[in-house]
């Protein structure tokens, strides 16, 4: 039943492009890039404890080391993505080094303090990045597959390219989650004393975490700035850091596919919202309260766990 | 001294003792409560356009001081009551994004409220103007908000010092457990430092109503303010949130004349610098 | 023959009509709804709701009606970029007007090259957008930096003013004002130095008073203030407390006529600075202003800022360009507009098909009291003629494909 509901899913998420409008196809582009964002977030939050409220320092760091790659260079989409996807690594290592010391509330602040760092940095470095106007008019990478080069201006061809890279995150989370590692960092996050304890080095671990989790939302930013054909300073601020927290309680933090229900519901909420009112974000503050309240497992974990216990009266 | 170092000195007091009356709101809820606040910023903007309305209606600021930053208090008692009282067994996490749940509705709240645009409100007569210190002259009103703070901080200070319900308080803050075996009202008194912090929360956001634009994001950018100025001083210490208030509204004013190109980022300097040499804060303690 | 040949260019005509058929002309229009320039969108709007009534009452254009929508640029680029998405792939708009920040407008142009959607820019003043940034889809109806600041440059020249400092917002606009300000003011006037000292604080910034007190510290001749809207506002407001009005600066506001900006200071808004604006309301007589001015006092009760003028002129520069065109095809709607010249409320403009950039004239003036307005307004009042301050097309740097 699960696994035949996946494979639906998974075809139609190959196949609809060919009959969609191109708005929702836009659309769709961007739940996926943001799904991978809320999803390395999640490796820290749900998987890890470690609320970070500067997590979009990663997205966009990856995503200005790609604009400005491509602004200077005539490096092909895949050296681009890789060199970014560095630079956001380099960037959590540092980052992570000092903020895993601490946890809870001292970590949500650092991750802040660093995460608004690096947007003052952005902001006023402006003959490199451009300051508060960000970067614009750089022509497109270019995808080589094999043998052939490929403009990745089509949203269609976009659209497929993000796909390859969520399919590829979850394929990845999914396996790491399964390893000694997954294990490792969901003790540390249901009791880290008792880990560090029975002799687990808990800040190597949150610190190996923290980067992975960087380096995935780097990915992330790599793929919004060529979506949007622009970086911009609100990529690196601490309201878009607080988008992947809200997408994964929304869905659900302690769920593998959480925060990719959350992020679908977020925008496909954001987008009905916004159609009669301006003020979204009081409706967001307002289911976000009674989740946080009523259902700390979000939409999927609440599902999960209504659908357990049917299976369990049955 | 020259003129530009003194007027520089004056921003920076007036401006840290903004910071500090928010701030400390914050620090009191998280000392004794271990609730980091993410909305108090909500509170202060609430506070700032409460001012607003009031005065235009009444044309009197100090009729404003008082009720609003009650209004404000009730909130976030109402606040207490309704939603965080639910959340005291969770993980801090929790608390932290409910209430940046309700900073969501309060800052869009506002919107629908007072509409998307700034605001600004006239300081009150009696301090309009400005007085000649050492043959330069400055406005009465930013020195009547830099003495606004240590007078805030006189009166806490006796508050928690001097009177039982401060001490009470106190009691709670050290041992929530001993404190209700003893017969304390816990539940009360998490209410009441809600309130009291929400409070000075809005305190602030009067003053600062006749300094500053009054704007849907003034919440936001002062809450990030605030939490630095209460991590360098130390979470939940008082004269932590002084120390940290003063260092931070200087910073910010000397920041604009002496490095105007990373002025921005010094706050946050500053935060990383103390965070490394000394994790608890300037004046914090460990636990 | 003849009989046969005639019914099919008959039966062609008719199907070429059923196809162009859809009966509306669709417009989207983005501007700042929110934050510091919130009134500035809400003029803009109802200059173009005015211009839209207009034009539906009396029959539409070639008999098709205009629809509007509306979306907020919250004055940054990335909003924007999804405005123009939601704009272009949901609504299905044939156009876009409007733009407020430079910042925004530097960032989309080549998204609209890639769109192809043709649109007029009725306020961001950055000179690369019909320069080096230029490109065939995108035109500009309004003043741009550099016809507002060499205007601006003239009036400082003959002022005795030597030391200069500026005052400008954190982003395209104030910095772009500041240089191309210099580069001007220095061919004019040799003699003139440019401080070092100089303020640029963040766009939304609530507190201007470091930055006030380090302009004043520096003790400079000449202010040269690009800070515009809501930053404007709070700014003067700041300023006069600190007494910075009171040094005897001559001083420079080049958006500083923007009546959203004198309705809200009124008569805190000194007087005998010198203030430029995108259009004045009183700068001339022409039938077409007269009917502009009162028909926006009777349906608004204000009088309508530069920003309501740019954007009811937009809407008549497309009336016009479809009407040449006698088509709303989008290549031939470009056509139309590129050298396309009429009559709007702020006088003559004359769209130059090289760059895409408006010609037209440039006000600056004194601001002073009036018992007739309710606002400050200009006296004495310059006018530039549209070629004294534009510079030529190969000044831009624009190469239009």
């Amino acid at each position: 039943m699960r696994k035949a509901l996946a494979a639906l899913l998974l075809v139609s998420l190959f196949v609809f492009p060919f009959f969609s409008e191109m708005f929702v196809l836009l659309f769709a582009t961007e739940i996926l890039i943001f799904s991978i964002f809320a999803l390395s977030f999640n490796l820290l939050f749900g998987c890890t404890g470690l609320l970070s409220f500067g997590h979009a320092a990663f997205f966009g760091i990856g995503g200005y080391t790609a604009v400005l790659l491509a602004y200077h260079t005539h490096m092909g989409f895949i050296p681009i993505l890789l060199l970014s996807a560095v630079a956001a690594f380099f960037s959590a290592c540092i980052i992570g080094f000092f903020c895993v010391r601490r946890d809870e509330i001292y970590f949500a602040m650092l991750t802040l303090g660093f995460g608004m760092m690096v947007f003052t940095v952005v902001h006023q470095w402006r003959s490199l990045t451009g300051g508060s106007d960000g970067l614009s008019g750089f022509s497109l990478p270019e995808l080589s597959l094999l043998f052939a080069k490929v403009s990745i201006s089509p949203p269609k061809t976009f659209y497929f390219l993000t796909l390859f890279f969520f399919l590829a995150t979850l394929l990845f989370l999914k396996r790491l989650l399964d390893s000694p590692f997954g294990l490792i960092i969901r003790s540390i996050r249901e009791n880290p004393e008792r880990s560090a304890f029975i002799g687990v080095n808990v800040s190597f671990y949150r610190w190996v975490s923290f980067v992975i989790a960087g380096t995935l939302a780097g990915v992330a930013g790599v793929l919004f700035v060529f979506y949007d054909r622009m970086a911009s300073p609100s990529m690196v601020h601490w309201t878009m850091s607080a988008r992947p927290v809200l997408m994964s309680i929304l869905g659900g933090a302690r769920s593998f596919l959480g925060p990719v229900i959350g992020a679908v519901v977020f925008y496909i909420l954001e987008y009905i919202v916004t159609q009669f009112t301006e003020n979204w974000m009081i409706f967001l503050g307002c289911i976000l309260v009674p989740i946080v309240i009523f259902f700390p497992d979000g939409i999927l974990g609440s599902l999960e766990k209504w659908i357990a216990k049917r299976r369990g009266r049955k | 001294m020259s003129e530009i170092t003194l007027i520089n000195f004056l921003n920076g007091l007036c401006y840290g003792m903004l910071l500090f009356i928010i701030s400390v709101g914050l620090t009191v809820i998280f000392g004794v409560m271990g609730v980091l606040n993410f909305a108090h910023g909500s509170f202060y903007m609430v506070g700032a356009y409460l001012a607003l309305t009031i005065i235009e209606k009444t044309h009197n600021f100090w009729l404003a001081l008082v009720l609003a930053p009650t209004l404000v208090g009730f909130l976030g008692a109402i606040t207490e009551v309704l939603f965080l009282r639910l959340l005291y067994e969770r993980d801090v996490s929790f608390q932290l994004l409910l209430t940046f749940g309700l900073l969501l509705i309060l800052d869009d709240g506002v919107k629908l409220v007072w509409g998307a645009g700034y605001h600004s409100v006239d300081a009150p007569k009696l301090l309009a103007g400005t007085v000649n210190i050492f043959g330069t002259s400055y406005p009465v009103y930013s020195l009547f908000v830099a003495a606004a703070g240590p007078v805030v901080a006189l009166v806490l200070w006796l508050f928690f010092t001097k009177s039982t319900y401060g001490k009470t308080i106190r009691a709670a803050a050290m041992d929530r457990e001993m404190a209700d075996a003893l017969g304390v009202n816990v539940k009360a008194v998490y209410t009441a430092v809600f309130f009291l912090g929400s409070f000075l929360a809005g305190m602030a956001g009067v003053l600062a109503a006749p300094l500053r634009a009054i704007g849907p994001s003034m919440g936001d950018k002062i809450i990030i303010a605030a939490f630095i100025v209460v991590v360098v001083g130390g979470l939940g210490s008082f004269p932590g949130a002084f120390l940290g208030a003063v260092i931070l509204g200087l910073v910010e004013a000397f920041g604009v004349q002496f490095a105007p190109k990373i002025q921005m980022a010094l706050p946050y300097m500053l935060l990383a610098v103390i965070l490394l040499v000394r994790p608890r804060g300037l004046l914090g303690r460990e636990g | 023959m003849r009989k046969v040949v005639s019914v099919l260019m008959a039966l062609l005509f008719m199907s070429t009509i059923a196809f162009a058929g859809k009966d509306t002309i669709k417009i989207g229009s983005i501007y700042i709804f929110s934050g510091f320039a919130a009134t500035y969108g809400q003029f803009a709007k109802q200059g173009i709701l005015l211009a839209v009534d207009e034009i539906n009452k009396s029959g539409g254009i070639l008999g098709k009606k205009l629809e509007v929508y509306f979306e907020d640029s919250h004055a940054k680029p990335d909003k924007a970029l999804r405005a123009i998405r939601k704009l272009v792939f949901e609504k299905k708009v044939d156009f876009l007007v409007g733009f407020d920040s430079s910042g925004v407008a530097k960032s989309v142009v080549s998204y609209i090259k890639e769109l192809k959607i043709p649109t007029i820019i009725t306020h961001a003043a950055t000179p690369d957008v019909t320069g080096k940034q230029c490109n065939k889809y995108v035109f500009r109806i309004s003043v741009n930096i550099n016809q507002n600041v060499m205007a601006a440059a003239k009036i400082a020249a003959k002022t005795k003013a030597v030391r200069w400092t500026t005052i400008g917002p954190d982003y395209a606009f104030g910095h772009q004002s500041w240089e191309y300000f210099q580069k001007y003011l220095k061919q004019l006037n040799p003699k003139a130095q440019f401080m070092k000292t100089v303020a640029f604080p963040k766009v939304g910034t609530e507190d201007y008073t470091p930055y006030i007190t380090s302009i004043m510290a520096a003790n400079p001749d000449g202010v040269f203030i690009s800070l515009w809207s809501g930053d404007l506002i709070n700014f003067v407001k700041q300023a006069r407390k600190m007494g910075f009005f009171d040094k005897g600066y001559t001083i420079l506001m080049s958006l500083g006529a923007a009546t959203e900006v004198l309705y809200a200071l009124k008569d805190q808004m000194p007087t005998g600075i010198w203030v430029g604006t995108r259009y004045w309301f009183l700068a001339n007589n022409s039938p077409v202003n007269k009917h502009f001015v009162e028909a926006y006092k009777k349906k608004y009760g204000v009088y309508p800022s530069y920003n309501a003028q740019n954007a009811y002129a937009a809407v008549y520069a497309l009336k016009y360009a479809i009407e040449k065109a006698q088509s709303t095809d989008k290549e031939k709607v470009i056509k139309a507009l590129e050298g396309l010249a009429f009559e709007a409320p702020a006088g003559k403009i004359y769209i130059r098909p090289e760059d895409h950039q408006a010609i037209l004239n440039v006000t600056w003036g004194k601001t002073a009291y009036d018992p007739h307005y309710p606002i400050r307004i200009l006296k004495p009042m310059v006018i530039f003629k549209g070629d004294e301050v534009t510079p030529p097309v190969s000044a831009t740097g624009c190469k239009m494909e």
